[in-house]
């Protein structure tokens, strides 16, 4: 974990109101597992003081972009993908190439800690469930599986096509793509959970891992399916944080367990958590 | 009231000093008996148990590390939200989830322990035998500087603030747990009272050692698009720079109303924050919420104060409760 103040390479407008951001940090960069997160800090501004959590969508080695046909060497860039929708995405998205901002990295636990890695390999295909700007947490650990061979399938929902943002950056890595929209611009008209049902019902026989990142009715219902099919399942949780350091205590979310240990830190213990180790029907805790 | 520290340098006289000898600024503090490095803190609830921000500071750059608020059992605290972001600052319900004083001292104090920076225990109960309870689990403990009774959390239901609030209850409860303390005993008062010198002085008749101020206001958000509260408590302790004014104020009064030593927090992130409070007449300071945004500003501000009593060619005991007003 770095604290470092870096200077933003590129911050890229996409469809809607997404953008990517690229900053620069090859300590943070190569350090970086698969659905880890950094904490970004805009500069400057004493009336929004907190870093905003962001998923580490991807690396990238500056000097290969220039030069294309290199082999990739060490990472020095990370890229965010986010939708400017709060006083503090807003901000980011007027960020321009050569300014600084302070960015906390990497954190968190990842979706390939130990203990998952042997659920994996029991799979005969990962199944990854994206809603909305939840994609940004999928694409490392996408890429980290196609390296190892594994067969994988995107399934990707948002309010409309507009959302439906870097599937170009999943195309290489899945045997396929199933969309969904709410106003049905693109895909299915409907929940992401559709398709997905709709798999699974189909192959019934298979056994799948679920990645599922996204809004919390949509992590509900992908849960309840994974659950109703007997697939196992590992959610990217969200939250509110303070500090992404374990301390304020703000990002805690209902958990299996008593006592202090009935709420883990998103920002320590996750985001990447079992889903069945997550308490989903308490009020207000997802 | 006199902070000084009894040392060699200050019976020389500083006038004796030539100019071109350089100034070794004098910032230990001492506390009821306690020596403290400097006057630098982390305040309780937003520097966990210290090791959490190992890689990123050097702690042994602090006066003291308050640690989390222990209770005498584990707590599991509120559901979520628990924060909310505000206008230069940020409210926070976190219902004082800890591991309990047990675990604390097996756990956590072993590591705290090896550090320079002293160790600080804030204790919280829902009742006046609970404080007692807790204080004599922690008495166990080795290395502790000082108890920090939290008397003024607002974010817990039956408890906390109540004690905070009531000046019989906050001498009845500061009175128990001296009596059962083994280490000196600092009291942080809550800044949602009328009149912050009544209870600063309760404190103080009660035993007191010293007294920490302030814990958070309580305030509130709400999200107008679903008529919901932005925290799942409703209501939650509101902290940042944009409580800084009235902390400082209460620091003043407090200080001018009561003889036992004044430990400021509020809104503290900058050096000139922290000179601001200690011209107001506290001891010691305690950096909050910054630790969340800006995990090295504590040991900045501990360096800045450096620099200004350096430039100043004071020391920090000449700092302390040197307000000027003019024209009285």
């Amino acid at each position: 974990m770095y604290d470092e103040t870096v200077i933003v390479t590129e911050n890229r407008p996409l469809s809607g109101s997404h953008f990517l951001l690229s900053v620069e940090s090859p300590r943070q960069a190569q350090a970086t597992r698969p659905g880890q997160f950094a904490m970004l800090r805009i500069l400057g501004r004493s009336d929004v003081l907190l870093r905003r959590p962001m998923s580490i969508y991807d690396l990238k080695d500056k000097n290969s972009q220039a030069k294309s046909g290199r082999q990739p060497g060490p990472p020095q860039v990370l890229q965010f993908l986010y939708k400017a929708v709060g006083r503090g995405t807003r901000l980011m998205s007027g960020l321009k190439p050569g300014e600084k901002v302070g960015l906390l990295g990497p954190l968190g636990h990842g979706f390939f800690e130990e203990e998952y890695l042997p659920r994996a390999h029991q799979t005969n295909e990962i199944l990854h469930v994206a809603g909305g700007i939840g994609i940004a947490a999928l694409l490392l650990p996408a890429k980290r599986l196609a390296e190892a061979g594994f067969r994988q399938r995107l399934f990707f929902g948002g309010r409309s096509k507009d959302d439906l943002v870097g599937i170009e950056d999943f195309r290489p890595l899945v045997r396929g793509m199933l969309m969904a929209t709410e106003n049905g611009s693109a895909g299915y008209r409907g929940f992401v959970t559709r398709p997905l049902e709709e798999y699974l019902a189909r192959h019934s026989k298979k056994k799948f891992l679920l990645m599922v990142c996204g809004p919390g009715a949509m992590l509900r219902a992908t849960v309840e399916l994974a659950k109703r099919y007997g697939h196992p399942c590992l959610v990217s949780m969200e939250n509110r944080m303070g500090c992404g350091l374990g301390v304020c205590l703000g990002c805690c979310i209902r958990v299996q367990g008593t006592g202090h240990e009935a709420y883990q830190r998103v920002c320590t213990e996750g985001p990447v958590f079992w889903a069945e180790k997550i308490v989903w029907d308490t009020g207000g805790s997802v | 009231m006199s902070a000084r520290i009894k040392s060699g340098w200050l019976s020389q006289g500083k006038g004796q000093a030539s100019p071109s000898e350089q100034f070794v600024p004098q910032i230990e503090t001492e506390i009821a008996g306690v020596r403290f490095q400097n006057p630098v803190w982390t305040a309780s609830g937003t520097f966990g148990y210290g090791k959490e921000f190992s890689s990123l500071i050097d702690l042994n750059d602090l006066g003291a590390i308050v640690v989390k608020g222990i209770s005498p059992e584990p707590m599991e605290g509120n559901p979520s939200p628990r924060i909310y972001e505000t206008e230069s600052g940020m409210l926070n319900a976190i219902g004082l989830q800890n591991v309990g004083a047990r675990r604390f001292l097996t756990e956590k104090l072993p590591f705290l322990r090896t550090l320079r920076a002293r160790c600080v225990v804030n204790v919280f109960a829902y009742s006046t035998e609970d404080y007692v309870r807790c204080i004599e689990i922690l008495n166990e403990g080795e290395g502790i500087a000082a108890y920090e009774l939290n008397i003024s959390c607002p974010n817990t239901r039956c408890g906390g603030m109540v004690f905070g609030s009531d000046p019989k209850l906050t001498e009845e409860v500061v009175a128990a747990s001296k009596k059962a303390a083994r280490y000196p005993l600092f009291v942080k008062l809550s800044p949602n009272v009328t009149d912050i010198t009544v209870f600063a002085r309760a404190a103080e008749c009660a035993g007191a050692d010293a007294l920490s101020l302030v814990n958070t206001l309580v305030g509130m958000a709400i999200d107008v698009e679903t008529r919901t509260p932005r925290l799942w408590n409703v209501t939650g302790g509101l902290s940042g720079p944009s409580i800084k004014p009235v902390a400082l104020r209460m620091v003043y009064q407090a200080a001018r109303a009561v003889r036992v030593p004044i430990v400021g927090l509020g809104g503290i992130s900058t050096t000139e924050d922290a000179l601001e409070f200690f011209i107001a007449g506290a001891r010691a300071v305690q950096v909050g919420t910054a630790n969340f945004y800006d995990p090295g500003s504590s040991v900045r501000i501990v360096q800045g104060l450096r620099d200004y009593c350096k430039r100043k060619r004071l020391h920090l005991s000449e700092i302390i409760g040197s307000l000027k007003v003019p024209g009285r």
